[in-house]
């Protein structure tokens, strides 16, 4: 199945240094020496908005975020609501980070991590890094780390990414190195590093204990459902940084409020502005809208081994039946960017080549007169889960309707309850992820959220995901990674219409900002409320 | 506030105060061996009975609500593994009878259980947003009832001239105006567009009285009276011009007393018998009524907490924040009874 490579340890250099290269590339991440200032001159170069450039240091950053509750909750390695986002990435850190052009890199608490064989992974860690507690980071932290994301009492998430990691197979190599031996050829480790809810935790962690991370911020104080105070952790390692004293997140059930707020200058940033108050914070002299061009999708999901869509014929007219621009336009208020049913737009082997999908009418009808459900009603089955999921249904049912297919939109409370994956049509929604990392969380049989029942049983997709995990080579990777977009591209289950963007807002008293690819609010919560400052 | 209690409240009234002899005397209360003691006791045997009712209601109703509330609380980010887990930890393989029993047995003793969602003592979760809703309510009864018995009597005494005709149309516009509209429109006026003189939310930090940041009180507490006031007032109104044409208040007047011995002596304790049954019902209102002015201010009371435990299906907070408001009610009816049985001696000898 999978091709075996020799033992000996891969080394990849290279004068011209391309996202993998970097990540694995044991000349560009030789010593912690040469990258400290490396990181230091990139935090302020990155500036968009705000006069200086000249990071102060001081003040309290008041955020207001929506979506939490009584469940938040803090966790190095797990979230429920948007507001724990917030927290976990001011209190945790990972191996590996994604940068605001969502590239991997290793400005995280590992100097390196190295495939040495497509079975086997190297993490080094960078020297002195120490735990809010003072305890200094070491090889334990990273084993305990990824075998409580395996421990099922825990329930955690990150563990679905990991498959191919063996948790009773990680080998301490020595203090600040450790070695992953994987069940088998995985290239995708890098990436799940640098999932920011694969956080690493201390020996002994657990979540109702001390939250005790290695972030630029000691958790003070945490009320579920109304705010968290953060303060500066004094001995973090990137030097300068953090610049705010303290960080206060404030959930905030009602988004109007929470515009409220910036406007009356209670807050300095918050997430998701709605849509129809856009305007109102760009009018505003003080405030900005950080509006960035995220990887999040809200896909129109068909069962492919479900009536009416076992006939790829039906699934084809279905996707084109879709109007993406006008659902763009009435869904998403124009903040977003026309899709091709294809996921994970920033991968190194997005299939951005082939043709985009348009609407036409003649052709679905035809295909479904061919297929003999011409005329047909289906079912679409959606819920308030994430913004849009409701509206998008609406306006695709609405479409169907020039295609002479009635669909009738059922928004059910219930839907992530016992009936999500169960259904023949439905919309689900998704954040940023690569290819891989995405196949493995939604599109084969052992994902977790595999709402299409992708793939075929006679398809040879399978066995191209396995073959393009264990491939090492960039260029034969990204050749396989186009085989199986272009079997989803033909026969998939996914109606793609849009990409959404983030539409986040703060004051001009904020610097620090950029727009970012990445899947978190606010430039990932402003790297963590320390790549911003107040000017 | 199309919803308000007023409508019930006159209802109530008109049986209890037929006509409303004349008050001479100060009411007995301090007298040995008062009937009133046997109707407060059966009272509150009967307000416990309602409570039990409410509860099971609450336990039946929150079953019937869509969704589980392991996955409620999880989302979509909840694994086979996870869910399991948290529904082993919250006891939701039980029977649901065993599950209320379990929930009841532990009120009995004090234990109000845990949050589902938060996993804490819902004392512990609830305690501080009590005192904070309490104390809104509290200011907004402290501000809102002296008005509006005084802008009543007032406009009674001035009826159809100027005072009486504005007073009228102000509380039926306000009356009608739901306190969302207002609160916002106050938000918009004060803290946002128009003005930037009060905060748009009210930021209680955690621990934090709702006291030491009276600034922040201002808005909500301005919405909730602009919300409460027109119905006192008119009730009042209404009450005190039966009150003035009667037989009595003519006879006092006949009898040569001064005109403010005669409004405050004969006229106003007959008239606020009717205003302490739509008082007690707006009190109680206001303690549920909360929940939207909490929403539009973000002030953290218990309107929140129930909004939030009814989407997690959080059973236990639900009940207690329900309990509580039902509580409310049975207790405001109950000292709306007395008051109003203490300044109609005729009732009184009734009991």
């Amino acid at each position: 199945m999978e091709k075996r490579w020799s033992r000996q340890p891969l080394v990849l250099q290279g004068p011209t240094l391309t996202r993998r290269e970097l990540l694995i590339g044991a000349g560009m991440v030789a010593g912690g020496l040469a990258l400290g200032p490396l990181i230091a001159a990139c935090g302020p170069s990155t500036t968009t908005g705000g006069t200086s450039t000249t990071p102060k240091k001081g003040g309290n950053f008041r955020l207001g975020v929506t979506g939490g509750g009584a469940k938040d909750m803090i966790d190095g390695q797990n979230i429920v609501t948007k507001p724990d986002q917030a927290r976990l990435v001011a209190t945790f850190e990972t191996l590996l980070v994604y940068d605001e052009g969502y590239n991997l890199t290793n400005d995280g608490l590992a100097e390196s991590v190295t495939q040495d064989a497509p079975d086997k992974w190297t993490i080094r860690l960078r020297q002195g890094i120490t735990f809010h507690d003072g305890k200094t980071l070491s090889s334990d932290d990273v084993i305990y780390s990824f075998q409580r994301l395996f421990d099922p009492k825990a329930g955690l998430f990150g563990a679905a990414g990991l498959g191919s990691v063996d948790p009773n197979n990680i080998t301490k190599m020595d203090a600040r190195t450790v070695r992953l031996n994987l069940k088998r050829a995985d290239s995708t480790i890098g990436d799940q590093l640098g999932q920011y809810y694969n956080g690493i935790v201390p020996v002994g962690y657990t979540r109702s204990g001390t939250q005790n991370g290695t972030g630029p911020y000691k958790v003070q104080s945490f009320n579920a459902g109304q705010q968290s105070v953060h303060v500066r952790n004094p001995n973090y390692w990137r030097s300068g940084q953090p610049y705010f004293d303290q960080v206060t997140i404030i959930d905030f059930p009602d988004p109007a409020a929470q515009v409220n707020a910036l406007l009356a200058g209670q807050l300095d940033a918050i997430t998701d502005i709605p849509f129809g108050q856009v305007d109102v914070v760009k009018g505003h002299s003080g405030l900005k809208v950080l509006e960035s061009p995220g990887g999040g999708w809200l896909p129109l999901c068909m069962a492919i081994d479900m009536d009416p869509f076992t006939d790829v014929r039906v699934r084809q007219a279905f996707r084109l039946m879709a109007n993406r621009e006008q659902i763009v336009t009435q869904v998403l208020s124009g903040h977003g960017r026309v899709a091709n049913d294809l996921y994970s737009p920033f991968d190194e082997g997005f299939a951005s080549d082939l043709p985009q999908r348009h609407q036409d009418f003649a052709q679905a009808k035809s295909l479904l007169k061919a297929a003999g459900k011409d005329g047909m009603t289906v079912d679409l089955h959606t819920t308030d889960g994430a913004a849009g999921m409701v509206d998008v249904a609406n306006v695709f049912a609405q479409q169907a309707k020039g295609a002479g297919v009635t669909v009738n939109v059922k928004n059910d409370p219930n839907y992530y309850g016992d009936q999500y994956l169960k259904l023949a049509f439905s919309v689900d929604f998704w954040g940023t992820r690569n290819y891989l990392p995405q196949v493995a969380n939604g599109s084969i049989p052992t994902a977790p959220y595999n709402e299409t029942h992708w793939p075929p049983a006679n398809s040879n997709y399978l066995s191209l995901y396995r073959q393009t995990l264990g491939e090492v080579d960039k260029t034969k990777r990204i050749a396989l990674k186009h085989q199986m977009q272009q079997l989803e591209y033909d026969q998939g289950g996914y109606i793609i219409p849009f990409f959404n963007d983030l539409v986040d807002a703060y004051s001009t008293k904020v610097s620090g900002f950029a727009v970012s690819k990445g899947t978190l609010n606010l430039d990932s919560f402003g790297h963590g409320f320390r790549t911003i400052w107040f000017s | 506030m199309a919803s308000g209690p007023s409508g019930s409240a006159s209802g109530t009234v008109s049986t209890l105060i037929p006509g409303g002899p004349p008050v001479t005397a100060s009411p007995g209360i301090v007298r040995v061996r008062n009937p009133i003691w046997g109707f407060i006791v059966r009272r509150l045997l009967l307000g416990a009975f309602v409570l039990l009712l409410v509860s099971v209601v609450i336990f039946v109703a929150t079953q019937a609500l869509p969704g589980d509330t392991a996955r409620a609380i999880l989302g979509r980010t909840a694994t086979p593994a996870s869910l399991a887990a948290l529904r082993e930890q919250l006891h939701l393989n039980r029977p649901l009878v065993v599950q209320y029993l379990l929930w009841a047995g532990g009120l009995l003793h004090g234990d109000a259980g845990n949050s589902m969602a938060a996993q804490e003592p819902v004392t512990k979760l609830i305690a501080d947003r009590i005192v904070n809703s309490g104390f809104l309510v509290l200011c907004s009864g402290l501000i809102s009832i002296p008005l509006s018995i005084l802008i009543g009597s007032y406009a009674a005494l001035k009826r159809d001239r100027a005072f009486d005709v504005a007073a009228s149309l102000t509380t039926l516009v306000f009356a009608a105006l739901p306190e969302f509209v207002v609160g916002v429109t106050l938000v918009v006026l004060f803290a946002t567009t128009v003005l930037h003189v009060l905060p748009a939310v009210s930021l209680i930090p955690p621990g934090g009285r709702p006291w030491e940041q009276p600034v922040a009180m201002i808005l909500p507490t301005l919405t909730l009276v602009l919300a409460v006031t027109p119905y006192v007032a008119r009730i009042m109104r209404a009450s005190m011009i039966e009150v003035l044409e009667s037989d009595y208040v003519e006879m006092a007047r006949l009898k040569g007393l001064s005109e403010w011995i005669v409004i405050q002596r004969h006229a106003l304790p007959n008239a606020l018998g009717p205003a302490f049954q739509v008082i007690a019902l707006n009190l109680a209102y206001l303690a549920g009524g909360v929940i939207v002015v909490e929403y539009v201010f973000n002030y953290a009371g218990i309107g929140g907490a129930l909004r939030d435990a009814v989407s997690n299906r959080d059973l236990p907070v639900i009940q207690a924040v329900a309990l509580l408001i039902a509580g409310l009610y049975v207790l405001l009816n109950l000292l709306a009874d007395i008051a109003t049985i203490l300044v109609t001696p005729r009732l009184r000898t009734r009991l």
